[in-house]
């Protein structure tokens, strides 16, 4: 099994936090709310606004971990954007509209867009597991982002409703900001296409609306800007050496945040388990099969050489008699095992291969869970050992990394042959073989030839 | 005539459940190339015990052996060596293996020696061919010859190594009269024209008729016949 498999970390402001906000946020009136907002000073609607971020500062910490290989930060809002439209979403706002003046329900007055902004666009991971795939132009780079080069990649549908085309512009509003100021100039450099629709945008008559389809991309720190919320991320996303570096990159996380139950770390090893458990469990049942297997095939050599032995004890005598050394006689039925034995091998490796998969399938389907709530995941993984199950870890939360829904796919498990296993079994049988000549071998140099040849 | 192979005052004890049996009990004996010596007693007098300890298959509990002078009882005597170049059995049972032919029966103790493989096919052959063994008997297998053709090829394969020595353990105990009779000049043959040292070991007193020396075995004890 690939050890890249659950080798994935994301760190977030937890889940208890938030609802703990929600909570204290819903045992205030609007009328209340909308007053606290009235006397915030600008750095107070900062803080409100960060209030579900955290620092880039722990999370370039974080990344500094010797076990972590490549991490990214990611930071998602809604962004208000003036003179574009979506039929879809407008269609949302006109129902919500409707529902105005119900407990509640907030009034939307513009239309807002959902951004997402990392470091690099080649490494956001809808593009990288292929949920959306640039059609033209290109992504914005690392380099973007540390100039803040005011750039962004657009949803091709949306791009040709609103008439948009590479190079042309889209103005978004900074979040809290009024006036000149209050406005920055997006060019549009990529238009991409969605390949596959975020689960929470399916089903109902919501069908046609397609939150991962109006999504826009760009730089992190432009994102940062747009949201003014500078040095703030929603996510961190760690990639390790090791699913086993999981645990030390936990304890960093706690040493870093001091034990905060304000952010939590989500890993891929419940993934990883998931995946890895019923593999696991055909591995451990492959390998007592194995042993079994060694120990029985060892006994048969070892009883198959005493009953050939026992049946030759007047030839070992002959042989002895005229002039054979010890080595010589065990040199000439070594001789034999081998041959013996590999043939045995080459009979037992097309064996194998015919009934391998088979076999395979038989132990999965053996170890497979099947219980609801624990969902059986491809075991495949994806381009440049990206793990495919990270669509279906079932971790919950906004991330983008991780989100989305348990599958219930099944776990697949692929006999694969190669030459050297035929080695190493035809190594593995020799020794074996070798080693179950021993108590012959010690009966053949214990023999003496007198005592045999005078048993007429 | 050379003094080739000589015994002094040899015992050998067995212990058994019923105890302790002196098979061989203080024999002395010698015998010299170009002679036939022949040894005769009943089942369990000692003889194949005595002539086992001539092949060096068994230690003598005290005494000496020599061979051409050397103490073959000696603890850094090589016996294997011993026995591959100068010591030829020739058994009862033929000992022949099964699983090859007789002309690979013969080849095999040339094999064990190290003789060159380009020698050992060509001397093989002379050799059943002097036992007469024609070509056909000598790519058959021993179970589709008599007995009289597997001792022929087994005395053929005590010859490989041209041995000084050819020790015969009971060569006509399974065979008919005249069979055995041929099996016995051959060996005879091979003392007084070959010049080997040849000692049959026989309950088969007609044997002795051929014999240069002639000895009984009782009790484990060798005493001198007068032939």
């Amino acid at each position: 099994m690939k050890r890249s498999v659950g080798n994935y970390a994301e760190a977030k402001v937890s889940s208890q936090y938030r609802m703990e906000v929600f909570e204290e946020e819903r045992s205030m009136s609007q009328a209340e709310r909308q007053a606290r907002a009235r006397t915030m000073s600008e750095e107070e609607q900062r803080a409100q606004r960060a209030r579900f971020l955290f620092s880039e500062e722990l999370a370039d910490a974080l990344a500094s971990d010797s076990a972590v290989t490549a991490y990214d930060k990611v930071l998602t809002q809604n962004i208000e954007l003036k003179g574009i439209t979506n039929p879809a979403v407008q269609s949302m706002l006109a129902m919500r509209r409707q529902m105005q003046g119900r407990e509640g329900v907030p009034q939307i007055s513009s239309p807002s867009f959902p951004f997402e902004g990392n470091t690099d666009g080649a490494s956001a991971a809808d593009f990288l597991e292929g949920k959306k795939v640039l059609v033209s132009g290109s992504l914005y780079t690392y380099r973007d982002h540390l100039e803040a080069n005011p750039v962004v990649v657009v949803e091709k549908n949306l791009a040709e409703e609103n008439g948009l085309g590479l190079e042309d512009t889209v103005t978004a509003v900074i979040s809290g900001k009024s006036g000149a100021s209050s406005k920055i100039t997006l060019t549009v450099i990529g238009i991409y296409r969605t390949e596959e629709a975020e689960e929470g945008g399916e089903g109902g008559e919501y069908t046609a609306f397609n939150p991962a389809g109006s999504t826009f991309y760009a730089p992190l720190s432009v994102v940062q800007e747009l949201a003014d919320v500078p040095g703030y991320v929603s996510l961190g996303s760690y990639h390790l050496d090791s699913v086993d570096s999981i645990g030390k990159i936990a304890a960093a996380f706690s040493e870093l945040t001091g034990g905060d139950t304000r952010y939590q770390l989500d890993t891929g090893e419940s993934s990883y388990e998931a995946i890895a458990d019923p593999l696991n469990k055909t591995s451990r049942s492959s390998t007592i099969g194995l042993v079994g297997a060694l120990a029985a095939c060892a006994l048969i050599i070892l009883l198959a050489m005493a009953i050939v032995v026992g049946g030759r004890t007047r030839e070992l005598g002959v042989l002895k008699a005229i002039g054979a050394t010890d080595r010589q006689v065990v040199a000439q039925f070594a001789a034999e095992v081998v041959c013996i034995c590999l043939v045995a091998t080459v009979l037992a490796g097309g064996a194998a291969a015919v009934v391998g998969q088979r076999m395979g399938d038989w132990l999965m389907s053996g170890n497979t869970r099947t219980d609801d709530g624990e969902a059986s995941q491809s075991a495949r993984t994806g381009p440049e050992g990206f793990p495919a199950v990270m669509r279906g870890g079932g971790l919950g939360g906004e991330g983008l990394y991780l989100s989305g829904e348990g599958s219930d796919e099944e776990v697949d498990l692929h006999v694969i042959w190669r030459g050297s296993m035929f080695l190493y079994g035809m190594l593995l049988l020799l020794i074996l073989s070798l080693l179950g000549m021993a108590v012959p071998v010690i009966w053949i140099t214990r023999l003496r030839p007198a005592r045999v040849l005078s048993i007429e | 005539m050379d003094g080739l192979l000589e015994m002094i005052e040899v015992s050998k004890t067995f212990k058994t459940r019923a105890g302790e049996v002196k098979a061989v009990d203080r024999v002395s004996l010698k015998a010299r190339r170009g002679e036939l010596s022949v040894i005769v007693g009943a089942s369990g007098s000692g003889k194949t015990t005595l002539l086992y300890l001539l092949g060096s298959l068994e230690k003598p509990d005290s005494g000496e052996i020599r061979v051409f002078g050397e103490d073959i009882c000696s603890p850094d005597a090589d016996l294997v060596a011993y026995r591959r170049e100068h010591v030829g059995f020739v058994f009862q049972m033929f000992n022949l293996v099964p699983a090859l032919t007789a002309l690979e029966n013969v080849v095999l103790p040339m094999d064990l020696a190290g003789v060159p493989v380009s020698v050992q096919r060509a001397r093989a052959e002379e050799l059943l061919e002097r036992m007469n063994i024609d070509r056909r008997l000598q790519r058959a297998r021993p179970n589709r010859m008599s007995g009289g053709e597997k001792q022929r090829v087994a005395i053929a394969r005590a010859l490989a190594n041209d041995p000084e020595v050819i020790l015969a353990d009971e060569p006509t105990g399974n065979l008919d009269t005249a069979t055995g009779q041929v099996v016995v000049d051959i060996l005879a043959r091979l003392a007084h024209r070959d010049g080997k040292c040849v000692i049959i070991v026989t309950h088969d007193e007609s044997i002795l008729k051929v014999a240069d020396w002639a000895y009984r075995m009782q009790d484990g004890r060798l005493e001198g016949i007068d032939t």
